[in-house]
């Protein structure tokens, strides 16, 4: 009867349309229908609770993702796209006819001279894909093999806000739903007794912008596909532990009260955000046992431990955050985004840079291995990357060793590894200056509907309709980008 | 014929019409069009659909006994005729009429005729009689056939073949790059407009020979250039431009298929070369491979039915029960570790054992009545039960499990015991069994002895060690 997959907003409000649309077609075909299917009403509601959308689409690679999100957006420059000619023509005005009517921020736009800056840091090739990776990444370019970088990002956003909205929900503008989101709402959870789309977050000392929790918000979707922030320390999810003097068995009572008067209310309103509500403090009920579980690494050994490194013991660390985002997947949540603000490097780049990545190399690139052990990376996809890049000319001060770099949109740098993505594969390529991609673009709609196929879904079919439309991650745009599927 | 003075110009209209149809007909190969006629063809497509729906509405009341209203004949009649010669029209704009071209011509002027010839005895004696029935019998038979060759000329002779016939060719061990590769994407995409029914901008692309004539444009291919060849080029500009090919509202070709004809025509576009005449390092070798890919989904077709009652029965909050995609009867299971463990919510998996074809029991107190039952998964292509305190003596129950592909017992106590029961586990891809009581040298003489099996026996001594050193970023030198 319901061919249309995706679920209405408010299903039992029927407006005049509904019910006349309902009465003529409906009432119709319900008839036909129960005709020729007679066993089609038997079928209980609950079935279609709990495989709402008859997903994924089609056999997945990726049944999870640790997105290692680099806030503040590192320079692609410094990192994966090595440049030599910026060192050759170092302190040269940059080519108008490279800029080619690029909008640049408030913080360049003034500038009098776009003088090339090469990077403060060697590259090398490493493994046998040949990878250029830079000095400052000496861990990870010992999974040279395992990883693919993509070099041939690019998105329309030049400020922050905007430029990780847009990573996050497929749309600058705020609102929408986060990625993680959208894979809950497609593909449910693995592990009932967690949230499927889980935060944590990091900082380094480089310069930083703001994370708000609007990066992580489900949207107009059901807020069960919200992101869960987990926090370092004694509480990791805010008010989950009962207050003293409350034991489980009470708390169990209080809840199938709570419940029962909650379906009451149910009933009368068809408020179905009541129902995920009930669901929320089942759930939370179970996590009290879960959570601490899943959080308590002193069972690690100490080879996981120096693998990671010594960081990792101390709670908020992103070394700490990846050897956890590696215990989450092994207990099924589906999406784990970990957030390393600092990277918004205007000036004293060189310094800045080489600290942010001490704090994120080896923990990065000790995630990779550490699934690869475990036979994780079968069905495990890892991404590391920024909102944006960093432009190839100087900002402020000409001086190669404290300079600075602003946003820049057209080309940057992420890699990838394992759930279906083709392993120590180098994709797509900018022009010598490192400024445009000249070869395989990949736009953020791209990058989400490549994620989306690797998990099984299709990114046109997954949709959600809300104010009279029907909403994708993808928007209107994105294509899957098979060559780096495995 | 008994026809009131008002509509007897309509009959010489039609009478016309027929005439002139005939004569169309007969001396198809000495008519040349005028440019405006030629386009009055073009109307075909949208009036073909009135005398279909009109004559079959009267060959219905005819054959019912019920009267068939004059004015519903004569709409009928009128549109089978002018359908009939602006088809005429268009199919002068083939150059070679094909098979199928030629039998939609004459069949639809048939039924422009057949219907003529009922209008002609409508209302007289013989108008009752079984002549007239005979010429309805005929109409819905003409009419079928034409509408059935007509579309094949429009959509392609397979169009309307079953799809498990169209199911693609397998490609053979060393394919000839012409014949089971680019002759199969050009028939996918291609030859629907290129063959000798419609020859769209006069090029055939249903052979080799016509395929390296070119048409109207030229010459499709240079071989060895494909940034030069036509076909190429046309394939690569964007869709909304005129010269795109194949053009809007037909299947675009994927990367793949695109790569897999830029490489023919660099290699020289021969419909001789095989796979084995070129480097393993041509990009056509990988194409090859990821061609052949078999769609994951079908190997799972003949698994039986599982009610999604059944998986809703099975499961817990601490079992999570998935189909693999849509209604897929391929079951994916994974277990975590309830606050009280019973062995029965993994032996209750037997009412789905054909069904599982992956299972994560890791870190699950498995013992003998379990593993037994997993025993029993026969099509299991994925299991982790590793950090499980299973023994060798129990390991022995997954022998039967052929087509195994990946197993995780890490962390786990099996010994030397287990690699008899590895070793038979020929499906096997990926085995991950760091932190056994297997011996380094015993994995690998299993190596030796199955060098296709990828095994995960912990980290690499030298990148362990370069992780364990206290970091050192390299300081960049002053230059």
């Amino acid at each position: 009867m319901e061919n249309d997959k995706s679920k209405n907003e408010n299903p039992l409000k029927v407006n005049r349309r509904h019910f006349f649309s309902q009465l003529s077609v409906g009432i119709g075909s319900l008839a036909l229908g129960s005709l020729l299917i007679p066993d089609l009403f038997k079928g209980g509601t609950d079935q279609l609770a709990e495989r709402p959308l008859g997903l994924p689409h089609f056999a997945p690679k990726a049944k999870r993702i640790i997105y290692l999100f680099q806030a503040g957006a590192p320079s692609q420059l410094e990192t994966f796209d090595y440049k030599p000619t910026l060192r050759k023509r170092m302190g040269e005005d940059l080519p108008a006819s490279i800029r080619n009517g690029q909008r640049l921020t408030g913080m360049t736009a003034n500038q009098d001279k776009f003088p090339l800056m090469p990077p403060a840091v060697d590259f090398r090739q490493h493994g046998q894909s040949g990878t250029w990776i830079s000095d400052f990444f000496p861990h990870i370019a010992k999974i040279a093999d395992d990883i693919t970088v993509v070099r041939s990002m690019h998105t329309e956003a030049i400020n922050h806000d905007p430029a990780i909205t847009f990573f996050q929900t497929g749309s600058q503008i705020s609102g929408r739903p986060s990625m993680g989101s959208w894979m809950s709402y497609g593909l449910g959870s693995e592990n009932k007794n967690l949230p499927s789309f889980v935060v944590l977050t990091s900082r380094g000392k480089g310069n930083s912008q703001g994370l708000y929790s609007k990066l992580w918000s489900s949207g107009f979707l059901d807020s069960k596909h919200q992101g869960v922030l987990l926090r370092s320390g004694k509480d990791p999810v805010l008010y989950l532990n009962d207050p003293d003097g409350i034991s489980r068995s009470d708390k169990r009572h209080l809840l199938n009260e709570v419940s029962s008067l909650n379906k009451l209310h149910h009933v009368e309103t068809g408020d179905d955000e009541i129902e995920s509500r009930i669901a929320q403090y089942e759930m939370a009920y179970r996590m009290q046992m879960s959570v601490p579980d899943v959080m308590d690494i002193s069972k690690e050994p100490e080879s996981i431990i120096k693998l990671y490194g010594e960081d990792c013991q101390v709670p908020g660390t992103y070394a700490a955050n990846a050897l956890q985002a590696r215990r989450l997947a092994e207990n099924g949540v589906r999406f784990i985004q970990l957030y390393h603000q600092g990277w918004d490097q205007h000036g004293n780049l060189p310094n800045e840079m080489a600290g942010q990545a001490k704090d994120v190399d080896q923990a990065s690139a000790a995630l990779v291995m550490d699934l690869k052990q475990r036979g994780m990376l079968e069905d495990t996809l890892v991404i590391w990357g920024g909102e944006f890049g960093r432009g190839n000319y100087c900002q402020g001060k000409f001086d190669p060793a404290n300079y600075g770099r602003d946003h820049h949109p057209r080309a940057f740098s992420i890699w990838m590894a394992g759930g279906g993505i083709k392993p120590g594969l180098n994709y797509g390529q900018t022009d010598e200056f490192g400024y445009n991609v000249v070869e395989n673009p990949v736009h953020i709609n791209d990058f989400h509907a490549t994620l989306m196929h690797a998990m099984g879904l299709d990114h046109e079919q997954l949709t959600y309709k809300y104010q009279g439309r029907r909403f994708r991650l993808t928007d209107v745009a994105g294509n899957v980008i098979n060559d780096l599927l495995a | 014929m008994t026809h009131t003075s008002k509509s007897l110009w309509l009959d010489y209209v039609i009478l016309g019409l027929s005439i002139f149809l005939i004569f169309c007909l007969l001396f198809d190969s000495y008519i040349e069009l005028p440019v405006i006629l030629a386009w009055l063809g073009r109307w075909h497509p949208v009036v073909l659909h009135f005398p279909i729906v009109l004559l079959l509405i009267a060959v219905f009341l005819g054959l019912t006994g019920k009267t068939v209203p004059r004015v519903l004949l004569l709409a009928g009649v009128l549109s089978a005729l002018v359908t009939a010669i602006s088809g005429f029209f268009l199919g002068k704009e083939a150059l070679v009429k094909g098979d199928l071209l030629y039998w939609h011509q004459w069949l639809g002027g048939g039924v422009a005729l057949l219907a003529s010839l009922w209008y002609a005895l409508y209302g007289t004696r013989q108008g009752q009689g079984i002549y007239v029935k005979g010429i309805q019998v005929g109409l819905l038979i003409f009419i079928g056939l034409t509408g059935h060759y007509g579309g094949m000329v429009t959509h392609g002779e397979d169009f309307l073949a079953l799809p498990a016939d169209r199911k693609k060719n397998e490609i053979p061990e060393n394919p000839n790059i012409y014949e089971h590769l680019v002759a199969v994407i050009l028939d996918e995409h291609c030859v629907s407009c290129h063959n000798p029914n419609k020859q769209k901008g006069e090029l055939l692309m249903n052979n080799y020979a016509d395929l390296i004539k070119g048409g109207e444009s030229g010459k499709t291919i240079v071989f060895g250039a494909p940034e030069k060849s036509e076909m190429i080029r046309r394939l690569h500009l964007p869709t909304e431009d005129e010269e795109h090919m194949p053009p809007d509202g037909k299947k675009p070709l994927n990367e793949n298929e695109i790569k897999v004809l830029e490489r023919w025509i660099a290699l020289g576009a021969s419909d001789t070369l095989r796979l084995n005449h070129v480097a393993n390092t041509e990009p056509l070798v990988g194409l090859v491979k990821e061609m052949r890919a078999p769609d994951p989904m079908e190997k799972w077709l003949d698994l039986p039915q599982v009610a999604d009652s059944t998986l809703k029965n099975l499961s817990s909050d601490y079992l999570t029960i998935e189909r693999i995609a849509g209604n897929s009867n391929a079951l994916s299971i994974d277990m975590y570790m309830p606050p009280e463990y019973d062995s029965s919510v993994i032996t209750n998996l037997q009412r789905v054992a054909n069904n599982i074809v992956e299972l994560d029991l890791s870190a699950i107190p498995l013992g003998d009545e379990e593993m037994a039952v997993i025993g029993s998964f026969t099509n299991l292509e994925w299991l982790e039960i590793d950090k499980t305190p299973i023994s060798d003596k129990q390991m022995e129950n997954l022998a039967s499990l052929k087509k195994l592909r990946l197993l995780k017992v890490f962390e786990s106590s099996i010994t030397d015991k287990s690699i008899p029961v590895l070793k038979n586990l020929t499906s096997l891809k990926n085995l991950y069994i760091w932190e056994t009581g297997i011996s380094a040298s015993t994995l690998d003489e299993l190596q030796r002895q199955r060098p296709g099996l990828s095994i995960e026996n912990g980290f690499d001594k030298d990148i362990s060690a370069f992780f364990t050193a206290a970091d050192s970023i390299p300081k960049k030198e002053k230059e």
